[in-house]
């Protein structure tokens, strides 16, 4: 309990410091959100013009299309927005030796680690993610019982840790090859592939985004639970177990990462 | 024209050399970019599948495969040079640029021509033989001839002018603001629908189909792609490759005007 509040206390005063820096440019941080608020809008338009052509993609109408996309931002910029920090150590923070600043403090590493940085342009796929949800529940094609409604929020809570353990898993790889970003950046993309319902694809890419790198989880399986009412609620359960034990993995190679990480230079 | 030749090929030699050096990484970057073609790809199967017409936005299905794909070798002549000046307004190293006896445009494009054969070396015309491979002997299509690859490759070579101009004007911001990041995401995700990258310009209403043509930016992928397709002969087919050189010597000019008004009232700090 102590620990836990002293960690508290912390990351409120590093955040506290990190979110002076962004106040200095506000510029930035609002032309970030912009950027990222901006790329979500034009993938709605795309799903519009697409619409055009066709009344239903496979059974999916577009509402349910856009809310599949919506839910999706949500659980993707909550881990963007807390995490994003882990990105710098497959890119660089191994590879010039400046991670041996969190091997030195008394406090847990991949606490330090994401406590560093808040991603403010992450509020862009929260915004475009919650508008679009909303949209979706005022034309009442998602379910709205209490059990969903519940799920709703286990369900983007799970989502967002299966995407930071993803990315930690591939993040730690940087410990033994130094740089691990383009890893981990292929990795991340596929998330892209769960933006559409999986049936459209191939049964070898369905295989890979639902069990592998399990995206499918985070977005368009869950949704699907949301939107359609003989779905069972076991999806979320499954997205829970995935979630937890991919986090177990990422976590316990990132320990091990840590003992075999060696300084750069002097 | 030698002496040029010769002052800035150097640019291009040690930009594809650099390419050369981090091999493992771009090919890694080749399957992600190959990523969105394949989400593209399987997309489109479902919207023609859903369909009950067999030509949509003016394209069958067997085109907007070949479509998809083309966009992607065609994309390859995209280097974006706005990065490369915000880095050196940033750190001051534009400075050293205005002193020394070169232009920092055509330094600036002799590195994208270096990247560009690098790319279409590497990737692109691999997945172009793919695609022709599969164009005839899946689709059942009649070969590309001779003569459309020829003016598919001169169109492409605009489309690299074009692109590499722009950006040069849009990097202009950089003297601005510091953080252009989030200005290139929007440039980014403005130019996926304004090029025809993301979907063809054909599905778009008609008026808004008109006001794209008359931009530059469809003469970066569009033209073209559907050059390649066949989709223009005679007279059209002469207007969009004029169409295409005048939109070079437009950005041009206007990339010159900036740049000047801009060094003039460039401070850099140390150095």
């Amino acid at each position: 309990m102590r620990t836990c509040k002293r960690y508290l206390r912390l990351y409120r005063v590093l955040i506290t410091q990190f979110i002076k820096t962004i106040m200095q440019s506000k510029v930035d941080f609002l032309m970030g959100l912009f950027g990222f608020f901006f790329t979500q809008i034009m993938g709605i338009a795309f799903l519009y013009l697409v619409f055009e052509q066709i009344p239903s993609l496979k059974g999916w109408t577009l509402d349910q299309l856009i809310f599949i996309y919506g839910f999706a931002q949500i659980p993707r910029g909550i881990d963007h927005l807390f995490t994003d920090n882990v990105w710098l150590v497959a890119w660089r923070l191994v590879l010039n030796g400046d991670f041996d600043r969190y091997m030195l403090r008394p406090m847990n590493i991949f606490f330090q680690v994401i406590a560093e940085k808040l991603q403010p342009d992450a509020l862009g796929e929260l915004l475009v993610g919650t508008i679009l949800v909303v949209r979706s529940l005022s034309k009442g094609i998602v379910i709205t019982d209490p059990l969903h409604g519940i799920l709703f929020f286990v369900s983007i809570f799970a989502g967002a840790l299966i995407y930071t353990s993803i990315k930690l898993f591939f993040a730690s790889f940087a410990f033994w090859i130094k740089v691990s970003g383009p890893f981990l950046q292929l990795a991340y993309e596929t998330a892209d592939f769960a933006k559409y319902p999986t049936e459209i694809y191939a049964k070898g890419i369905r295989f890979l985004i639902t069990w592998v790198i399990p995206f499918a989880f985070v977005a368009y399986l869950p949704a699907s639970f949301f939107l359609k009412s003989e779905a069972s609620g076991v999806v979320i359960g499954i997205e829970c177990a995935i979630a937890v034990v991919f986090w177990c993995i990422a976590y316990a190679v990132f320990n091990k990462g840590t003992h075999v990480y060696e300084s750069a230079g002097n | 024209m030698g002496k040029r030749l010769r002052i800035y090929l150097p640019f291009a030699a040690n930009e594809l050399k650099r390419k050369m050096a981090y091999k493992g990484a771009f090919y890694l970057f080749i399957v992600i970019s190959l990523f969105k073609s394949f989400i593209s790809y399987y997309l489109w199967m479902a919207v023609y599948g859903s369909s009950n017409q067999a030509v949509i936005g003016g394209l069958s299905q067997s085109e907007m495969i070949v479509y998809v794909f083309m966009v992607y070798v065609t994309s390859s002549v995209m280097i974006p040079i706005s990065d490369a000046i915000s880095d050196d307004v940033v750190k001051g190293t534009v400075a050293m640029n205005l002193i020394k006896p070169i232009d920092y445009r055509l330094s600036l494009i002799s590195r994208a021509v270096g990247s560009m054969i690098y790319n279409f070396l590497a990737p692109s015309v691999f997945i172009w033989i793919g695609v022709e491979i599969y164009k005839v002997t899946v689709l059942g299509l009649a070969p590309v001839t001779v003569e459309r690859i020829i003016l598919y490759l001169i169109s492409c070579i605009m489309s690299f002018l074009i692109y590499v101009l722009f950006d040069f004007c849009f990097g202009m911001i950089a003297f601005f603001t510091t953080y252009i990041l989030g200005l290139m995401m929007v440039q980014e995700a403005l130019l996926g629908f304004l090029t025809g990258q993301l979907i063809p310009i054909s599905f778009f209403p008609q008026a808004v189909q008109t006001l794209f043509e008359f931009l530059p930016f469809s003469s970066m992928i569009y033209t073209p792609v559907m050059i390649y397709l066949g989709k223009y002969s005679g007279e059209m087919l002469a207007f969009v490759l004029a169409r295409q050189a005048v939109w070079i010597v437009i950005l041009y000019v206007l990339g010159s005007m900036i740049w000047k008004r801009v060094t003039r009232r460039l401070v850099v700090l140390g150095g």
